[in-house]
Parts: C-alpha cells; sequence; structure tokens
C-alpha cells in the first residue's frame, strides 16, 4: 500500500506540471457543432457569388451572427485571415433587437433561437442580397436560402432553396448545390 | 484543401473528445476548419447527438466517454474489456464468459444497480435484473462511443439506473460504408473473425449489415484445473439510416445471436458430502429488432421508439427462460426559448417471460407478464447570463410489481471561468424487483445431518416474495472540472443513502416429505432490510503535451457502510463493502509514431475484495497498431504482460469456478475496402 501511496503521490504531481502547461482562452463552446458550422460557412462564402453590386473590390466580407454570441466567436477565429479574392472577413455579432439592414451583411447566420424573425429576415435577404444560413430546419422550405442543421446521424446537413438563391440574385456553384438538398419555397 | 484533411479530422476529433467532456473548447486548438472541404464536413460527427445526451455531456453529472478510438487503441476484445477505460466502473472477469461490473459499489454478477443500453434497447434483464455480459456484443468497429454516467440517471433512463448507466451507441449506417473485414486470434481467444458491408439505397438511406463469430478457449482455475468455460457465439445484425431532410430521420436495425458457454458449477446435494461439482453446458440465443423515427419542428423535435427483443437463455441445471419484451418511447424536446429547455416522454413496456425449472432453480408461476408505464418531464435553464445552469425534472413509473415510483432529481452547474466548472446533483432512483424476486426458489445450499436438525439434511432454499419491495436511494453528488486545452481534470464525489435493500430473511423450517429424502426446508425469504449509505469519489486526468502523446490517469475510491436493520434475522448476505474495491488506480498512455504507428500502454491496479478473498492486483496491457497501406490495419496486443496470474472475482451467489486471468497475446489484422 505504501510504494501504491508513493506511486500515486508521482503521479499527482506530474499532472500538477501538466496543469501549468498553458492558460490563454479566447472563447469557450460546448460542442464541436459550432467549429464545424464554422467550415461550412467559410465553405459557403467561397461557392456563392454576388452581384457585382454588392461586393466592391477590397471591401471585407461582413458576415452577422444573429443570436449566437459562441458562434460568432468560434465563426470569427476560424475565418481570421482567411481571404476570398482578396477580401477579408468580418463577423458582427447581432443583438436580437439589432436592425438587420444597418448590419452591412453579406452573410447572415441565424441561430435556432431567432427562428421567430424568419420572415424578417427572408425580406431583408431579398432585399439586401444577402446568403442567410440559418439552423431552423424548416428554414429553406420557407424562403430562406440555406438551413444548416444537425442530422439525427449526429452529422451536419443542409438543405439549399434555389428559388429563394435566385430571387436574393445570388449565383451558387454546382459543386455546392450537387451536396445540398435542394428544396423550394413551399407555395 | 484536401491534402491536409485527414490529419485535421484526427485533431478535430480529438479537440471535440475533449470538449464534451468539459464543456470548453480552448482556442488555441481550435483546429483549421476552414482547410477541411466540404464534402470532410460533411462526414465529421458532432460529437453529441440528441439534446438528452448533449446536456449530459455538458452538464451537472459524472459522465465518461469511451470512443471508437479509444476501443481500438486499447485492444480489447469485448464491451467489459472496453469497459475498463471508464473511471468509476469496477470490471471484474469470473470466468471466460462472465463479468461483474458495476459503478460505485454492489459488484456481483448480478449487479442490479447498473442500467445498461445499446442504441436504446435496455439490455438489463428483468429475470434477475442485471445484465448478461456474454450475450451482449457487437462489431466493436461499429460502435461510435460508450457513454458512462456515474451515479442516478433514473429520471431520463427510469427505475434501475440507480449507482450508473452505461450507454453503447453504433455509428450511423453512412459511417460505415464499404467493406470491412476483422480477424483477431491468440492465447485465450482462439479466433474471431468479423465482417461488415455499408451501401446506399437511393440518395438519403444507408444500411450495413454485419456478421461475427468468436471462440474462447476454457482457462484454469486457481488449483491449474480445466474449468470448462470456453465458449462461441455467432451473430449477425444490420442498420438502416434515412431521411428525406434534416427534418425526418429514421432508423431501423437489429440483430440474431446464439452462444454456447460452459462452467464448473457448484450445487447442493441431499447427500454426503452435500455439494457436487460439476461440468455445465449453457446456451443462448434471441434477437431484437428496433425502430426509431425522429421529427423536427420550428422549436422542438420529437422521436419516438419502438423494440422487440427476444432473449433465451437455457443455463442447464438452473433455469430456461425464455424472454420477451416490447417496447414503445416517445420524446418530445421543445425549445422554450433560448435559455430554457424542456423535455417530456411517455413509455410503456410489456414483458412476458417462460421458464423450465431446472435441477436448483424454479420460478412460480412458471409464465408471467409484466407491464411498466412511464412518464417524465425535466427543465434545464440557465441564469447569469448562462453561466448558471439549472436542470429539474421527473420520472414516475407504474409497474405490475410495486405500483407506482417517483424520480425526481435537480442539479446545477456553474461555470466559475471559461475553464472551470463546479456542479452538484441531488437524486431519487428506485431498483425495482427482478422477477427472480417475486417468484423464485432457489436451492442455494444443503447443511449436513446433525442432532439439531434431528439427523435430517436441511435444505437451504432463497425464495422470492411477492411482498418485496423496491430499494431506494438517495444521492448527493459534486464534481469539478478544468480543461486547460493540453491537460484537464474531471473529479466527482458522491454520498449516496440506500433503504429497503434486498436482504434475505428465514423464516421457520418445514418438513418436506414428498421428495425421495426426507429433508427439512430452511427458507430465506427475500425482504427489505438492509440500508445504509456509500461515499466515495473518481478522479480523471488527462495531459496532451503534444498531438502525438496523451497520457491520462484515474484514480477511483470508495466506502460502504450497508448493514442489516434492527427487525432483520439476514445471516447469509456478504457485506456488500468485501466485494467493491476500496481503491482503483489506472495510468494511460498513448503515443503515435509518425501517422501509421500507434503505441499503447495501460496499466491498471484494483484493491482486494476483503469479502471474497481476492487479493489486490495491477495489470500491465500493451498494443501495437501499424498501418502498412491503407486499408489495412495490423496490431498485436498483449495482457497482463507482467504475468501477475489472479484472480478478479469470486461469485457470491450461483457459484460457478472463477478463473485466473493469465498473460494473453494476440495479433489483429483489419481490412477495409
Amino acid at each position: 500500500m505504501k510504494a501504491f501511496a508513493l506511486r500515486l503521490a508521482v503521479f499527482a504531481l506530474m499532472m500538477a506540471a501538466a496543469v501549468d502547461v498553458r492558460a490563454q482562452n479566447l472563447g469557450s463552446t460546448e460542442s464541436s457543432e459550432h467549429l464545424i458550422k464554422a467550415g461550412y460557412v467559410y465553405n459557403f462564402a467561397k461557392l456563392v457569388e454576388w452581384p457585382a453590386w454588392a461586393t466592391p473590390k477590397g471591401q471585407p466580407i461582413v458576415i452577422g451572427v444573429l443570436g449566437n454570441d459562441d458562434f460568432a466567436a468560434v465563426l470569427s477565429h476560424a475565418v481570421d485571415g482567411k481571404k476570398v479574392d482578396d477580401r477579408v472577413f468580418v463577423v458582427k455579432r447581432l443583438k436580437s433587437r439589432d436592425p438587420l439592414k444597418d448590419c452591412g451583411c453579406r452573410i447572415l447566420f441565424v441561430a435556432a433561437s431567432e427562428s421567430a424573425r424568419t420572415d424578417e429576415i427572408i425580406q431583408f435577404q431579398n432585399a439586401s442580397s444577402v446568403l442567410t444560413i440559418a439552423e431552423a430546419p424548416d428554414f429553406a422550405k420557407r424562403g430562406g436560402i440555406i438551413a444548416l442543421t444537425l442530422g439525427e446521424d449526429s452529422k451536419i446537413r443542409f438543405a439549399i432553396n434555389v428559388d429563394a438563391a435566385a430571387q436574393a440574385s445570388l449565383t451558387i456553384s454546382s459543386r455546392l448545390l450537387t451536396l445540398a438538398t435542394i428544396v423550394h419555397t413551399a407555395r | 484543401m484536401t491534402l491536409f484533411a485527414k490529419p485535421l479530422k484526427r485533431a478535430l476529433s480529438a479537440a471535440l473528445a475533449g470538449s464534451l467532456l468539459c464543456g470548453t473548447v480552448w482556442a488555441q486548438d481550435f483546429p483549421d476548419v476552414t482547410a477541411i472541404s466540404l464534402e470532410d464536413l460533411m462526414n465529421l460527427k458532432v460529437t453529441s447527438v440528441s439534446k438528452r445526451e448533449q446536456k449530459l455531456g455538458v452538464a451537472a453529472a459524472a459522465i465518461f466517454v469511451i470512443t471508437q478510438d479509444d476501443i481500438r487503441r486499447s485492444g480489447a476484445r469485448n464491451i467489459p474489456e472496453a469497459l475498463r477505460l471508464a473511471p468509476g466502473l469496477e470490471v471484474a472477469r469470473i470466468d471466460e464468459n462472465k463479468w461483474a461490473i458495476a459503478a460505485r459499489g454492489f459488484n456481483g454478477r448480478f449487479t442490479n444497480k447498473l442500467l445498461v443500453l445499446i442504441d436504446g434497447r435496455s439490455v438489463y434483464t428483468p429475470l434477475f435484473s442485471g445484465v448478461y455480459w456474454n450475450v451482449q456484443d457487437l462489431l466493436l468497429e461499429d460502435v461510435d462511443r460508450i457513454e458512462v454516467i456515474r451515479g442516478p440517471g433514473a429520471t431520463l433512463w427510469g427505475a434501475n439506473a440507480v449507482n450508473g448507466v452505461i450507454n453503447i451507441i453504433t455509428k450511423d449506417a453512412s459511417a460505415t460504408q464499404g467493406g470491412l473485414v476483422s480477424a483477431q486470434a491468440g492465447t485465450g481467444l482462439l479466433g474471431s473473425g468479423g465482417a461488415r458491408y455499408g451501401g446506399k439505397i437511393g440518395s438519403s438511406t444507408s444500411y450495413r449489415v454485419y456478421s461475427k463469430y468468436f471462440k474462447w478457449d476454457s482457462a484454469t482455475d486457481d488449483a491449474g484445473r480445466d474449468a470448462y468455460d470456453g465458449w462461441n457465439t455467432g451473430r449477425v445484425g444490420f442498420r438502416v439510416d434515412g431521411g428525406m431532410s434534416a427534418v425526418d430521420t429514421y432508423t431501423v436495425q437489429g440483430d440474431i445471436y446464439n452462444g454456447d458457454y460452459g462452467e464448473t458449477l457448484t450445487g447442493p446435494t441431499l447427500e454426503a458430502p452435500y455439494t457436487t461439482t460439476f461440468r455445465n453446458d449453457g446456451q443462448f440465443t434471441g434477437g431484437n429488432v428496433l425502430g426509431r423515427w425522429s421529427h423536427g419542428f420550428d422549436h422542438s423535435r420529437t422521436s419516438l421508439q419502438v423494440y422487440f427483443d427476444r432473449a433465451n437463455s437455457a443455463a442447464t441445471s438452473l433455469l430456461d427462460d425464455h424472454l420477451n419484451i416490447y417496447d414503445v418511447d416517445f420524446q418530445h424536446d421543445i425549445n422554450l426559448s433560448p435559455s430554457n429547455n424542456l423535455i417530456w416522454g411517455a413509455g410503456f413496456r410489456s414483458t412476458h417471460d417462460d421458464a423450465i425449472a431446472g435441477t436448483y432453480v424454479q420460478l412460480n408461476p412458471d409464465q408471467r407478464t409484466w407491464n411498466l408505464f412511464s412518464a417524465f418531464t425535466q427543465d434545464e435553464f440557465t441564469l447569469l447570463k448562462q453561466r448558471l445552469r439549472v436542470t429539474l425534472g421527473s420520472k414516475i413509473e407504474r409497474n405490475d410489481f410495486t405500483g407506482f415510483e417517483a424520480e425526481p432529481n435537480g442539479r446545477v452547474l456553474l461555470n466559475i471561468s471559461p475553464t472551470q466548472s463546479v456542479w452538484g446533483a441531488v437524486s431519487r432512483a428506485v431498483r425495482t424487483p427482478a422477477r427472480t424476486e417475486q417468484d423464485m426458489t432457489l436451492s442455494a445450499a444443503v447443511l449436513a445431518p446433525s442432532a439439531e436438525t434431528l439427523g435430517l439434511p436441511v435444505s437451504v432454499r432463497v425464495l422470492g416474495d411477492r411482498d418485496f419491495k423496491s430499494e431506494d436511494m438517495l444521492a448527493y453528488e459534486t464534481g469539478y472540472r478544468v480543461n486547460l486545452g493540453r491537460a484537464s481534470v474531471d473529479a466527482a464525489a458522491f454520498y449516496n443513502r440506500y433503504s429497503n435493500l434486498l436482504s434475505a430473511e428465514p423464516t421457520a423450517p418445514t418438513l418436506d416429505l414428498s421428495g425421495p429424502m426426507v429433508q427439512l426446508v430452511a427458507p430465506l425469504v427475500a425482504d427489505n432490510k438492509m440500508s445504509g449509505a456509500t461515499y466515495g469519489s473518481e478522479l480523471f486526468a488527462e495531459w496532451k503535451p503534444i498531438t502525438a502523446f496523451k497520457l491520462s490517469g484515474a484514480y477511483t475510491y470508495l466506502r460502504m457502510n450497508i448493514d442489516r436493520d434492527a427487525d432483520s434475522l439476514d445471516v447469509s448476505t456478504p457485506d456488500p463493502a468485501g466485494v467493491s474495491p476500496k481503491h482503483q488506480f489506472s495510468v494511460r498512455s498513448a503515443i503515435d509514431f509518425g501517422k501509421n504507428v500507434q503505441q499503447d500502454f495501460t496499466w491498471r491496479y484494483v484493491d482486494s475484495l476483503t469479502g471474497l478473498a481476492v487479493p489486490s492486483y495491477y495489470s500491465l496491457d500493451a498494443r501495437l497498431g501499424w498501418t502498412p497501406v491503407s486499408h489495412l490495419n495490423l496490431s498485436i496486443a498483449g495482457q497482463n504482460l507482467t504475468n501477475n496470474e489472479h484472480i478478479e472475482f469470486r461469485p457470491d451467489f450461483i457459484t460457478t469456478t472463477p478463473t485466473v486471468v493469465k498473460r494473453t497475446y494476440q495479433v489483429m489484422a483489419r481490412w477495409t475496402f
């Protein structure tokens, strides 16, 4: 038992040393979902084309995140320093009460908690040529552009409403379309 | 872009596994997700599946997740060996086909306070309250993860989730596309072979089919005699997953199996020397089929699960039982607001069994049907800018044996800082009677004739009783987690109060003139006259100084003060403190040498079981895995390498001969296409 206690003590010391190794924190998240979704958003940004008026040269691509500051932090870190067509990314955290039209967003990510604002978001998307990505499963069916959802198999899936994309004057690459579940606006 | 996808994926999974355990991911450890192609992203799994599981992952409970990677790297040959990876579990091998597995005490071959589920299907048998571990098997490559929850989980999972819950979760069929063939052989394990093929039906449905067969040699008892405990099992199964969209998804899965096992059994006889030890054969066959449908709404998701399970266990000389279980479960998760989530659900289970008496065991009546209705609701909300998470809920069940049972719990989790959290919980759980505790007659022993017995042999019989009530527990738990990215610590402590625990009360002897030999019968009747408390703690720490090296350690401490009530006359029930180890300790190291070679060590120490005359032991296991070309993996593994021969457990009830754990080696090849 004595030898065992000694081994335990050595192990505890080793662990104490390990804990000391580093401590620099930029943010936290509860699951891998945010990381994977950040990867998707970046890929969408690369595979969607905006009309020329919406994307002047040298202007950053503003991604608005509505309703989930944790995700905004993860996304901001993920796209930091990345460029698409020589344009950098800026991630904006949007509060529930912020008027959407002032955000200057080219991409709007809508957390599941903001599903009640779907109609307003769709109006904004059509008026301002914004790529909308929402966690609500029925978002694309209701006229939004991309629904990004967690499937029962714990993989992230996405559905694209091609009617809505056309209405918002967005061109979606065929590569993205072949991987998506295609939906049309329910009438 | 795809050039780096593989190592990134690995890094990502590692980061994700850590985040599930500790609730935080460190920014500097964020893998570069923008370097992963869309196709690869679509194949990545989020580590927490449903709301229910996600909650437990980050919330106020002592949870540990054994990943597929852990299982593969450990060289585990079956589920019990994989469970040795979880801190806080007591896993003891009795013989080649029997195990005693428990959490937080009360270990035994018939551990009745640990609920075990495979893909949502309970494998806890209502026959004797416990798990036939030899019946529970899978193609280990198809296991996605094993979630081990220490402490009660009765509010969500219902009765018998008293000291812990083990959820074995297999991969979605879309994650097992293509073919896989694996083969394994070595000392002890004479041979094991498995094959799986997965494909697609249309664009939205995936399937897999698998088969597996293995055969184990017999081992020897502590006197060096062959104990006849060899066994073999064959099984085939399938799983189909599909859905037209993320809104609707469904799963259908099933297995059938057949196994034969041997054992050396000691039973009573009416003639001197009043016991007999003999080689006994047993067989188990069965099958199950399960369907699950999940539908998403605006702010909520419903899920409906139905299954049928048939299990036949022909334990020669003991009991031949045919058990059918029909189960329906409905669950509804509702996002009331960003900071408030409500789950409610309801279920029904009908169990029917048909028993053929053996020499030592009979059930009266030999056929019985019993039903269980359950409903639960649980609300989780956050306060203080999401730093404080509160969970309140209860399950109400009605069973045919004891009527209504309530299993409430209250839990709080406080994020002290982005890296640290503390939690606490108070919960009630019950262990409902098994069929055997209601209806069994077991010939446990025969005492030699003496003057006090009028010169007659005394047959000691253990009897079930319809008045036997549920065992009750009130649990107080607390825990602390810190995750500094490269190092993390997870500590939990508990104090459990038990009442109405099973006792065996002697009643007045009777004279039995019916048999060929006149005998006195001394009944021991199932009653609820034990109570007491247990306390203990579990500590798990992990250190990853570099991506290619991981060191982890676990320590488990347990004290049990369980005693007879003042009015109990029980002299036969052993003190449970003597059948669970007071200390357990383990260290694991995992090293990657480049991309193709993996090396793992596990060292374990288990304290003595004073009540069973099992001395403390330690064991060193190692594995070396090599991927010479993609699609092919070769490995060699050794268990108990220091050849410290030991017995891990002696059955306290149904006395089969325990066998010695020796040094074993095996080789394994796995080919995917």
